[in-house]
């Protein structure tokens, strides 16, 4: 069989930011594949020990912009495991909130961009059209569409007025719908089913062993959601289910991501209902003292984890986090094996893979 | 090494379910420093799997935090120690997350670097950390055991001055091949680190492309 490399860029990608692939073919069939990433490394790892704690805030939520929420509130939850700082109740609930918004408005992203790879150009429209609500209540409540700057050491800096709750809550009840309805086309519109059914399967047993994280796991039956095994901030108090697929496909990964959106929703609601009265955070901070500490979270693309090792300065003395990303590009091996070069975009953003995040 | 791995997998552990940790709101207890915790199944697996694997001197300190979530941290006797003790987690069906590379000035001071391995059992974090010395560092790769080691140790390998031996596939993963070897423990540029992204480092090389061409 005629056999040859090919390189793809971004663009034939469909993806938003720089990554280039080295795929060996087998006909017009996927055998092999490299990952060549690095194209935006920006050495944050080492920026981050040029600057002190309370810097690294605003340098971490620029290290991408659609996980821009969980990385200050995962280092500052290391931060405050190292020095024993207990956020306020309140803090807890406001940090869940802007996670949780920015959940919904990732896994929105990431089902347009997979609608338009598929040339389902409406569908795009109108996933992107139900984001814009959410992109709109970042917009009104932090003033901002992506970055939110809602953390500090010790608790947030926003509060929601009741107003801003009202609207909120509104918008929360505008979207209901609207995502119950892409649940259903993407689980059974037909076209779709035709592109997305049984197209880049990750087996269980290769998601184990690649140790895929987030909604790429929870596509192959594994339930491991960080907000339940490893709870943190609010999440002890709210109720939700941990969303999960079997067939481990692009449809399987795309219901899983719906399902979740759905939930933030009720997530987002039950923080509103429950919202305690008190200070939005620790008012004095003590010194920050020598340590190590590991923080988890469950970001849109799942895993989110940093160990931070402090000297008692104010600069850490080794700050290092994984991403979800990062393992997850190695499953595309699996996933592309045998697939026609045609499916190579659709199955790649089907990970919802973060460039900027994976090079840092 | 291998018949120690055998029998670390006799011992069943099963994993802890949310409701089995700490009571929620409860301040970190007495883990640290000896006192008599509750031992819950990963404590005690754990702590018989690595004592097994990388000698009875090796001990695991737990800290839990409010929310109940654990974290193990432990020091390896030796770098040899590394494989037994990962072989042993892999055994309890841990998974490797994170792989940590760094040189904390008090231990440069002596000579040495470090590394954490950070294993996730289930939810809770066990850090396996080794010590190496500053020149010569050799680790032995856990990629065999661990497939998603795979880029982790690539990346330790570019950035620090540390051979990891046996691993598959040690090819340069973000740095261009131009930069030299571990900018971690030298001054570089950073134009240059960061893959010359802006700047004159940039500007130099298309120039020089251009009369190449």
């Amino acid at each position: 069989m005629n056999t040859r490399v090919i390189k793809l860029s971004a663009h034939q990608l469909a993806l938003e930011e720089p990554m280039y692939f080295r795929v060996r073919l087998e006909g017009d069939r996927v055998a092999d594949l490299d990952v060549l990433p690095g194209q935006v490394h920006r050495g944050m790892e080492h920026l981050v020990m040029r600057r002190n704690l309370y810097q690294n805030i605003t340098l971490l939520e620029r290290l991408c912009s659609l996980c821009s929420n969980s990385h200050p509130s995962t280092f500052c939850a290391a931060v405050e495991e190292v020095a024993g700082i207990v956020i306020p109740p309140r803090a807890e609930y406001l940090r869940a909130v802007a996670d949780e918004i920015k959940r919904i408005a990732s896994h929105l992203f990431c089902c347009a961009v997979q609608a338009n790879a598929i040339g389902e150009t409406a569908l795009f429209r109108r996933v992107m059209e139900i984001r814009e609500i959410m992109q709109r209540a970042k917009e009104a409540i932090y003033g901002n569409r992506m970055d939110l700057a809602a953390n500090v050491i010790g608790g947030v800096r926003y509060d929601l007025t009741p107003e801003a709750a009202t609207y909120l809550a509104r918008a929360m009840e505008e979207m209901k719908k609207p995502l119950d309805e892409l649940y259903l086309q993407f689980g059974n519109n037909p076209a779709l089913m035709a592109s997305m059914a049984w197209v880049g399967v990750l087996p269980r047993e290769a998601a184990v062993e690649c140790a895929v994280v987030g909604p790429v796991a929870r596509a192959c039956g594994i339930g491991y959601d960080v907000r339940r095994k490893s709870p943190y901030g609010a999440y002890d108090r709210l109720e939700f289910e941990v969303a999960t697929q079997t067939a481990g496909d692009v449809r399987a990964r795309n219901l899983v991501r719906l399902a979740e959106a759905r939930q933030s929703v009720s997530l987002i609601e039950q923080c509103l209902a429950q919202l305690p009265a008190g200070p939005l955070y620790a008012d004095t901070l003590p010194e920050i003292p020598a340590g190590e500490a590991i923080a988890k979270s469950e970001a849109p693309r799942g895993e989110l984890m940093y160990y931070l090792r402090t000297d008692g300065s104010d600069f850490p003395v080794r700050l290092k986090w994984r991403v979800p990303s990062y393992m997850n590009w190695d499953a595309l091996k699996v996933m592309l094996k045998g697939e026609p070069v045609a499916n190579i975009p659709l199955i790649v953003n089907s990970i919802d893979p973060c460039i900027a995040c994976t090079d840092r | 090494m291998n018949d120690c791995t055998n029998e670390t997998g006799d011992t069943p552990t099963a994993p802890l379910s949310r409701r089995e940790r700490a009571p929620e709101g409860r301040m970190r207890d007495g883990f640290e420093g000896g006192g008599t915790p509750d031992v819950t199944g990963v404590v005690a697996g754990v702590a018989s799997a690595l004592a097994l694997a990388a000698g009875e001197e090796t001990t695991v300190t737990w800290r839990r935090d409010r929310k109940g979530v654990l974290t193990g941290w432990c020091r390896l006797p030796s770098g040899e120690a590394l494989l037994p003790a990962a072989r042993a987690i892999a055994e309890l069906e841990g998974r490797l997350a994170m792989v940590t590379p760094y040189l904390p000035e008090r231990s440069q001071e002596k000579g040495g670097r470090e590394i954490a391995y950070h294993f996730d059992l289930d939810g809770a974090t066990l850090t396996l950390t080794v010590t190496l010395p500053l020149e010569w560092a050799r680790i032995p790769s856990l990629t065999p055991i661990f497939r998603n080691c795979d880029w982790q140790e690539r990346e330790l390998m570019e950035l620090y001055d540390v051979q990891v031996v046996g691993h598959p596939d040690p090819r340069r993963l973000f740095l261009d091949h131009t930069i030299t070897h571990a900018p971690f423990e030298r001054l570089v540029p950073y134009s240059t680190f960061s893959n010359a992204a802006t700047g004159k480092a940039l500007w130099d090389r298309v120039l020089g492309e251009r009369e190449d061409a």
